[in-house]
């Protein structure tokens, strides 16, 4: 924790089960203002949930969750009284973005504000396209999400998790759906917002880009953080065996592309 | 012209039908309202079903599906029957336009209901959880998210639902209803001009129904591409034109 400031995101003790399977094991975690952290691991590793327990998509069966020091999770239940103005607060991408089919990239960025948050319509239109804007997105603001590019749906859809001024964003694998090159304009998005110290959490496959931008990078297996720390630490000399063994799985990976 | 074709046998019509305009259209009239009337109701009660059908609860479905599968296979003159002549037995008297319209309306809603459901289940569960991630709340969701989406899904069968309840109002003509084809029976019986008669009945059927369903792919269409169908949406995208050009 930096200089007693409240954190954004705070878990303790987190549990969550699927049908008897454990996915989420006694997780603790948490997350600074303006700090960055990515956790990796494999598939089915618990990451997802972890994220989507955060805003409570999913319901843990354990632990406790406080977000920008109000209790939203304790007991067992949800202790949050309004959980739509939780969820305001915590914006959410998604691997394969769920934009909203039926409308324009800029009426995405609008209808969080207009209808969960009650901001004027003259606002919310300027505040979607200055956001589209910061996606450099402005020449597709009246696109539909069927006539974009995967990277550009997805740079929509951060601006639609910016709209109503969140206080931490989460990313499930924003990038795993997406070509090289909307890879890296979606990656250079996030770049930016860390830049303007966006406080974020990314489950990611990206090891070089989660090295490149995190404060701090978790290694979840099994549902339960193997470790955790600085991206050197963590991906440059990790001290469990699991962790060396998942890294160089990736690091093979990386060569055969190299090379082929 | 008409008077030259007359007088050296071309003219092919037989029925004086000037003198039967007024009772045509009287006819005409009752038949869009009946279809009016009944397709409302139908796709009122069609959503009410089909959001029952859907729910979680299977205290909730279970009725709904009931309906649904016990309508579908009652044919509609069955129902019109009973709505109007049986339920009499038990003193409950319903007026012809009341039993006409509830017949339509309770047939139709079985069908509507089918189509609205599937249309439901057809929006993609992740579209419901990303509004719920934005902070929108269950009506929100369903109102600007869920619904709209839906309604695509539905239109097309949707549409062809009311085109055939347009078509079906003919067999409102077993209680005497007062439509386009009572009317066309009566002037039958009066004139003896069969073929003739349901000729012409048959042509303006076609002259109500085609528009209406060349109307209605327009719309599916219009639904399909996007287009805005209110003046509040028509005007919140040409703000954003407007900005967006100058950002």
């Amino acid at each position: 924790m930096t200089g007693g400031q409240t954190p954004v995101v705070t878990i303790e003790g987190l549990v969550k089960s699927f049908d008897g399977r454990t996915v989420i094991d006694n997780v603790d975690l948490t997350v600074a203002p303006g700090r960055i952290v990515s956790v990796i691991g494999q598939s089915g590793g618990g990451k997802s949930t972890l994220l989507r327990c955060v805003n409570l998509l999913e319901k843990p069966d354990r632990g406790r969750i406080v977000i920008a020091g109000e209790e939203v999770f304790a007991g067992g239940r949800v202790v949050c009284d309004d959980l739509a103005r939780l969820r305001q607060s915590v914006g959410m991408v998604f691997q394969r973005f769920h934009l909203f089919p039926h409308l324009t990239a800029v009426e995405n960025v609008m209808v969080a504000q207009r209808k969960a948050a009650g901001v004027p319509e003259k606002q919310a239109l300027e505040t979607a396209v200055r956001l589209l804007k910061r996606v450099h997105l402005a020449h597709r603001g009246l696109a539909f999400p069927d006539q974009m590019s995967g990277g550009e749906q997805q740079r929509v859809a951060i601006a639609r998790a910016l709209a109503l001024q969140p206080k931490v964003l989460l990313f499930d694998e924003p990038t795993s759906a997406l070509d090289p090159e909307s890879t890296r304009e979606v990656l250079r998005v996030m770049r930016e917002l860390a830049d303007d110290g966006m406080t974020m959490v990314i489950v990611t496959h990206e090891v070089p880009f989660a090295r490149r931008i995190s404060d701090r990078v978790v290694f979840l297996d099994g549902g339960r953080i193997i470790e955790q720390g600085t991206p050197a630490e963590v991906l440059d000399h990790p001290t469990h065996a699991r962790t060396r063994e998942f890294l160089t799985s990736f690091d093979e990976i990386t060569d055969q592309e190299t090379h082929s | 012209m008409i008077s030259w074709l007359q007088s050296h046998g071309y003219w092919p019509f037989h029925v004086a039908w000037s003198e039967w305009t007024s009772t045509l259209l009287d006819g005409l009239l009752k038949t869009i309202e009946y279809a009016a009337l009944g397709f409302v109701a139908a796709a009122l009660l069609g959503l009410v079903l089909a959001l029952m059908r859907t729910s979680r609860i299977a205290l909730v479905r279970l009725p709904a599906t009931v309906y649904t599968e016990l309508f579908k296979n009652i044919p509609l003159l069955v129902i019109i029957s009973v709505t109007y002549y049986g339920i009499v037995q038990f003193g409950i008297k319903l007026g012809v336009f009341e039993a006409g319209a509830l017949s339509l309306a309770i047939f139709y809603a079985a069908y509507l209901s089918e189509i609205f459901r599937s249309a439901l289940v057809g929006v993609h569960g992740a579209q419901r959880e990303a509004a719920q991630a934005l902070g929108l709340n269950r009506w929100s969701t369903f109102a600007h998210v869920v619904f709209p989406q839906a309604l695509r899904l539905a239109l097309p069968g949707t549409n062809t639902m009311l085109v055939d309840l347009l078509k079906s109002t003919s067999l409102l003509t077993v209680i005497a209803a007062g439509e386009l084809m009572a009317v066309g029976n009566s002037v039958a019986s009066q004139t003896f001009e069969q073929m003739e008669v349901f000729l012409v009945i048959g042509a303006i059927y076609f002259a109500l129904c085609y528009p209406l369903s060349q109307g209605l792919l327009w719309l599916e269409r219009r639904v399909r591409a996007g287009s805005p169908l209110s003046p509040a949406r028509s005007r919140r995208l040409r703000a954003a034109r407007e900005l967006l050009e100058t950002a």
